[in-house]
């Protein structure tokens, strides 16, 4: 900045002292709508933040299952190039492809199959087991997930080791049903995930084709990816080779576009109130410009250029917004204070145990760049309604101005 | 004669509904002269001295300056103009409420790109010379009238401008005080060899002038 600006604002200091009342209301103004700018933000950011972190604890993020996509009209499967081509994409550690197939058990629980690679299992879905182990290639041995283990073995007594048959229904070439049945012998239970597979029945990749699964391609593939961070870019990686990516970064992306929706409709309402503390500067600024008209005239008259006095204006303007905008955050950072101090163990004790997660996070989360976006909104809002004051002090003729006696 | 500093040749200005403020003035005044101009109320006094000062501009005729004629329609020149060639002292004095005197003189070169220190170091000389070397720091709202308009002529001298334009420069002051101002002007147009050209109604204050010019109803009569 040069030395003559910098004596423009403080020029600008000293002129606003002179009105130190009107000043300070109009400095409020602008602190309550940055204030409620970045509390707003802030509360979103909280929310947003604990949702991913929730989904993002309770699944398995950087698993992606690529299914069949479609192109336009036409469906693109799950071939071995494409299969090939996503486990080449940068960002994925490991990736199986799988068929899926519906069986059912002698007790009627429908069964969802799914045929994975054993070394596959390992590497891409890392399970954890409950019970047992994992099972061998080229066996008859399954898994299964802990919700349907735990179905199977309370309503049919199901255990590891114990043989379980598997009944698939067919249809002859004249359309008449006939059951085929399959023992395999479940070798292990996962423990829960929180996700689709707690549900399935995995088994080699190879058995469940010999049962007639995955006769037209693969159902699908997993991937692994090799963090959170790489997930997204994956995910686009997937989409760009024709296959459609499924998993838990969808519901964090869901999160992503519901809360940009939320904060930016609340955004607008403080932002709203952001535009009245503007308005409240051109106001304060035009007046100041009126009252000092003969000011004006003699800057003029001793050599000020019409873009000195806009420049001497604009940088009052500049000193409002710039002292709004810090107060603003500072009420801002004081507001998500003593929300996240009382908020959580209010939602607690009125709604109980569905937000005693509250009490220890922080519900609303303000970050440096919505403190810095909350400075410059201001100082460039002021600057912007300074304008016409300036412009307005700048076409003043000198002799009228000093003749006006303000 | 040799180029006079200031030269009006046939200087009006007219305003809607035909008023005539000023009527072909034609008028020279010399390097280092100290001229008084005398008349009535509304004769066109202030209005020659603004046109003059590049602070209005006429409806016709000229105003040249060491031979070179001043373009009114030129802002960028009118500013540079105002800024290196004239300073102003004002009846009302005029100064900033919420500067310092040392500031209020200091104010004109803020807008001439000087660096503080050497617009500070002027400020205090000037302030010495017109006898308020103790009254820098002090406000406006803080000085009389007479100190007041001690402080407006500093701010007028302190662009080192070769031409001093003074409207009513006494006029809200008594008539010691006034004595003490017009004395202090012809004391600055010896020591410092700069054009002073002086708009007053009070004839006894006139006589401090090397010249007196009169006008009547926007000409020179005398």
């Amino acid at each position: 900045m040069n030395s003559r600006l910098a004596e423009f604002f403080q020029l600008a200091v000293r002129q606003l002292f002179r009105r130190k009342f009107r000043v300070i209301l109009t400095i409020a103004g602008i602190a309550i709508g940055v204030a409620a700018l970045v509390g707003t933000v802030a509360l979103g950011e909280g929310i947003r933040t604990q949702a991913v972190d929730a989904i993002r604890t309770q699944s398995d993020l950087t698993l992606i299952e690529a299914l069949p996509g479609a192109q336009g009209n036409i469906l693109q499967l799950v071939t071995p190039t494409r299969a090939a081509a996503a486990g080449a994409l940068p960002g994925v550690k490991a990736s199986a492809p799988v068929v899926r197939g519906t069986f059912a058990t002698r007790g009627q629980t429908y069964v969802q199959v799914v045929g994975v690679p054993a070394d596959g299992l390992e590497d891409v879905l890392h399970p954890t087991y409950l019970r047992g182990s994992g099972f061998l290639s080229g066996s008859n041995e399954v898994v299964l997930g802990a919700a349907l283990g735990e179905k199977l073995q309370r309503y049919e007594g199901v255990r590891i080791g114990d043989p379980l048959i598997l009944i698939r229904r067919s249809y002859d070439a004249q359309g008449r049903p006939f059951d085929e049945e399959t023992t395999v012998i479940p070798v292990g239970v996962m423990e829960e995930r929180g996700d689709a597979f707690d549900q399935v029945l995995l088994m080699d990749l190879d058995l469940a084709i010999g049962l007639g699964e995955g006769e037209s391609g693969y159902s699908g593939l997993l991937i692994r990816a090799e963090g959170p961070d790489r997930v997204f870019s994956v995910a686009e990686g997937v989409r760009g080779i024709g296959l459609s990516p499924r998993g838990s970064f969808e519901q964090i992306e869901a999160v992503n576009r519901m809360m940009d929706m939320v904060v930016i409709f609340l955004g607008i309402f403080a932002g709203l109130s952001l535009l009245v503390g503007g308005l409240m500067i051109a106001s304060t600024m035009i007046t100041s410009v009126y009252e000092r008209t003969r000011e004006i005239g003699i800057a003029m008259a001793v050599g000020a250029s019409e873009g000195d006095v806009m420049e001497m204006i604009l940088a009052e303007c500049a000193v409002l917004g710039f002292i709004g905008g810090m107060a603003g955050d500072l009420l801002g950072v004081l507001f998500a204070t003593v929300l996240n101090a009382l908020g959580g163990p209010f939602l607690a004790s009125r709604f109980g145990d569905a937000f005693a997660g509250l009490l220890d996070t922080e519900i609303a989360l303000v970050t440096w760049p919505q403190l810095t976006a909350g400075l410059l909104l201001a100082v460039g809002l002021s600057l912007l309604a300074g304008l016409y004051p300036a412009w307005k002090a700048s076409r003043l003729n000198p002799v009228e101005a000093i003749r006006s006696g303000r | 004669m040799s180029i006079p500093l200031l030269e009006t040749r046939a200087l009006s200005r007219h305003y809607p509904g035909g008023v005539r403020a000023l009527d072909e003035v034609d008028l020279r005044i010399g390097k280092g002269e100290f001229v008084a101009i005398v008349g009535r109320s509304g004769s066109g006094k202030s209005t020659f001295l603004n046109i003059v000062g590049g602070l209005d501009a006429p409806s016709g005729g000229s105003v040249s300056i060491h031979g070179r004629m001043l373009d009114y329609s030129d802002r960028r020149a009118l500013i540079a103009f105002r800024r290196q060639m004239v300073g102003f002292v004002f009846q009302q004095f005029n100064l900033i409420p919420s500067l310092t005197a040392s500031e209020n003189v200091e104010y004109p070169l803020l807008f001439n790109y000087r660096p503080p220190a050497e617009r500070q170091e002027k400020a205090r000389q000037l302030l010495a010379m017109v006898g308020l070397g103790d009254r820098a720091s002090h406000y406006p709202g803080q000085l009389s009238g007479g100190e007041q308009q001690r402080v407006a002529i500093a701010r007028a001298l302190v662009a080192d401008s070769p031409l001093i334009l003074a409207d009513e420069p006494t006029g809200n002051l008594d008539s010691q005080t006034s004595e003490g101002i017009f004395s202090l002007l012809q004391r600055l147009n010896r020591e410092r060899q700069v054009t002073l050209l002086v708009v007053t109604h009070e004839r006894e204050l006139a006589s401090y002038a090397d010249r007196t010019v009169e006008m009547r109803d926007g000409r020179v009569v005398a």
